[in-house]
């Protein structure tokens, strides 16, 4: 639990003082030389355990047994693969140095060693991790390890370092696919109606009442009466997005599920950025939504639904009894769905035939194992064909089905519809 | 995705450099203590061969913690004999079978004080180059050491002295006194050298 200002509070841990294997090394030398010498009464012996026996005179056996360490991650959120920083903090055992290192879990990357050099009461250090998937898990320990100045005696403690939930790392996506239709609401898509916005319309003749600083002077000069600039209305758009979680197939870190996630993460992303009132959808074991919204606030609330919505398939019902506030008429639909779930494809079809435009990004990059008997094959190509046949329902109905690989950026396969604007079907 | 920037060149040189100090050392010290084989007593070539591997494999123990840990999933006999060999070689005290074997090979030979007092000096030397690789430390952490080290020389060159004098008494008791005296001066700098080092006013230089 953080303290008042937001704070990890310090923790104490026991330390485990023992001696360093250097340490061990020079007993085994120091004993074994005086050994030798005792035992076949050569002096020289005993002197080649001298530089041992005054290295290991300096041990000392008093070390208090804890440390108050703080260890805070310094973002509050993560993204998979993005570096986060953890800074820790060291109270106590001024005089040993410390080497700082994260032992991470699997889904982990960790930087080197850090070692803090001895001199301060309270010594701060900054590692650096890299949480390679997103979902939740804890970071790994961190070994906090102190060695006195003769790197004799090792101290170790070990910290648990938090759980986290990093975000799916976001689809790059730079262009937006905008509707010819759309609400009337102030944003930053130049309509089909003449508006008050910055984008040049026509030229129109002056009627009384209209405002006389956009009279356009060399139409006015060429027509000889008076005519004036007219300008598009900016609005903006009600975009929703469809995550498809029901299927989880492919290679882990690369799954259907986790393109679903990265695509719909960034597709959020794009659109809030464009300042469009963007709503999300899961479509998983249980049906969840959020509202179109506008904000920073309103992305973190996207991106944590996305995270806790458990997957599956067994009680995935329609959208068909959605709110009207999470499905606004004439709103831009984007689903990203791996379509092997029919109860979407479905939904999608009832969708379409309410009267909504849908894009649909297949993100199914994988196929059925099979291991080249006859039967298999001919079960391959059947699956294929279903497939095939899924998709071309869809495109027949006019919902375009643009095939993503999750490597490449999101604008390549929605290219043919961010370059002009997509015509809204009623 | 990338692991956020690190020294990894730099300290892959430096653990480099002390891995191919400790060889020379490794190496040194058995060829100092075996060598020549002829005069050595029975005993002597298989303590040599401990040696030899023990060497090899506290090269090889400081070589598989400079590469680090890489687990396999893979269930074939061959992964499976690699990280089971790979276990061994870390978790052996190979430094330490090393120096046993090193001193059981320069005591098989004759009385040659000034040789094991270099084999001493040696010796220390290649614990100080395994402790620096296996820390990734520089050689600055030893700067602390540096009076020890040089009053621990001082005492072997002391011993070499006291083993190359001549026997003015016969008495069985003469070699056990002389150790004993040896013995009793070590401990006392081990016990004057702390105090020494630990005295008010001394500045806390690392």
């Amino acid at each position: 639990m953080a303290d008042s200002d937001g704070r990890e509070p310090l923790r104490r841990l026991a330390v485990h003082w023992t001696l360093s294997a250097h340490a061990r090394r020079l007993l085994v030398l120091a004993v074994a030389g005086v050994a030798l010498a005792v035992l076949t009464r050569r002096a020289e012996f005993a002197g080649l355990a001298a530089p041992a026996l005054l290295l290991l005179a300096t041990w000392q056996a008093d070390r208090q047994p804890e440390v108050t360490v703080r260890v805070q991650l310094r973002d509050a959120s993560l993204v998979e693969g993005v570096s986060a920083a953890i800074d820790v903090e060291i109270h106590g055992h001024e005089l040993l140095d410390v080497r700082l290192l994260i032992e991470p879990t699997d889904t982990v990357l960790a930087g080197e060693a850090v070692d803090v050099p001895a001199g301060h009461p309270a010594r701060t250090a900054v590692l650096r991790v890299v949480p390679t998937r997103w979902g939740r898990y804890s970071l790994g320990v961190l070994m906090i390890t102190f060695a006195d100045r003769y790197r004799l005696t090792e101290g170790t403690a070990v910290a648990q370092l938090p759980f986290v939930s990093p975000y799916p790392q976001a689809a790059s996506l730079q262009s937006s696919v905008v509707l010819s239709r759309l609400p009337s609401r102030l944003g930053e898509h130049p309509a089909r109606a003449a508006g008050d916005g910055i984008e040049f319309a026509g030229v129109r003749e002056f009627v009384p009442g209209d405002r006389q600083r956009r009279i356009n002077w060399p139409a006015t000069t060429r027509r000889g009466s008076l005519h004036l600039s007219t300008f598009s209305a900016e609005r903006t758009q009600n975009v929703v997005v469809i995550a498809d979680e029901t299927a989880d197939v492919g290679e882990p870190g690369a799954s259907s599920l986790d393109l679903v996630l990265r695509g719909a993460s960034g597709a959020i992303t794009r659109y809030l950025a464009a300042r469009d009132r963007v709503g999300l959808i899961i479509f998983a074991g249980r049906l969840s939504w959020i509202t179109p919204g506008q904000g920073q606030r309103h992305w973190y609330r996207m991106l944590d639904l996305m995270m806790s919505t458990p997957g599956g398939w067994d009680r995935a019902p329609g959208l068909s009894r959605l709110p009207r506030a999470a499905l606004p008429p004439g709103s831009l639909v984007l689903v990203f769905s791996p379509l092997l779930d029919h109860r979407l494809v479905e939904a999608l079809r009832d969708l379409r035939e309410r009267g909504f435009s849908v894009i649909v990004v297949d993100v199914l990059n994988t196929e059925p194992a099979h291991d080249g008997s006859r039967l298999s094959q001919l079960t391959a190509r059947l699956w294929h064909l279903e497939q095939q046949a899924v998709r071309f329902s869809l495109t027949q109905i006019g919902v375009p089905v643009a095939h993503w690989d999750g490597v490449s950026s999101l604008d390549t396969p929605l290219a043919p519809y961010t370059r002009r604007v997509l015509v809204a079907h009623r | 995705m990338t692991l956020p920037a690190s020294t990894a060149p730099a300290g892959w040189t430096r653990r480099g450099y002390g891995i191919a100090a400790a060889s020379a050392l490794a190496t040194g010290v058995i060829l100092w203590s075996a060598f020549p084989l002829s005069t050595g007593r029975a005993g002597t070539r298989p303590a040599l061969a401990v040696a030899i591997v023990a060497g090899l494999m506290s090269i090889a123990q400081l070589a598989a913690a400079a590469i680090g840990n890489r687990d396999s999933d893979s269930f074939a006999v061959l992964d499976q004999a690699a990280q089971w060999l790979t276990g061994l070689v870390k978790i052996m005290p190979w430094a330490e079978l090393l120096i046993v074997a090193v001193l059981v090979l320069e005591v098989l030979h004759a009385s040659r004080p000034w040789h094991t007092a270099l084999l001493g000096v040696a010796l220390t030397g290649y614990l100080l180059a395994v402790h620096l690789t296996e820390t990734r430390a520089g050689g600055s952490v030893l700067r602390a050491q540096l009076p020890l080290l040089c009053a621990g020389i001082a005492l072997t060159a002391l011993s070499v002295g006291a083993a190359a004098l001549p026997h003015f008494m016969a008495s069985p008791a003469d070699a056990a006194i002389r150790i004993v005296v040896l013995v009793a001066a070590v401990v006392a700098v081990g016990l004057a050298v702390p105090v020494w080092l630990s005295r008010p006013g001394r500045p806390r230089g690392r």
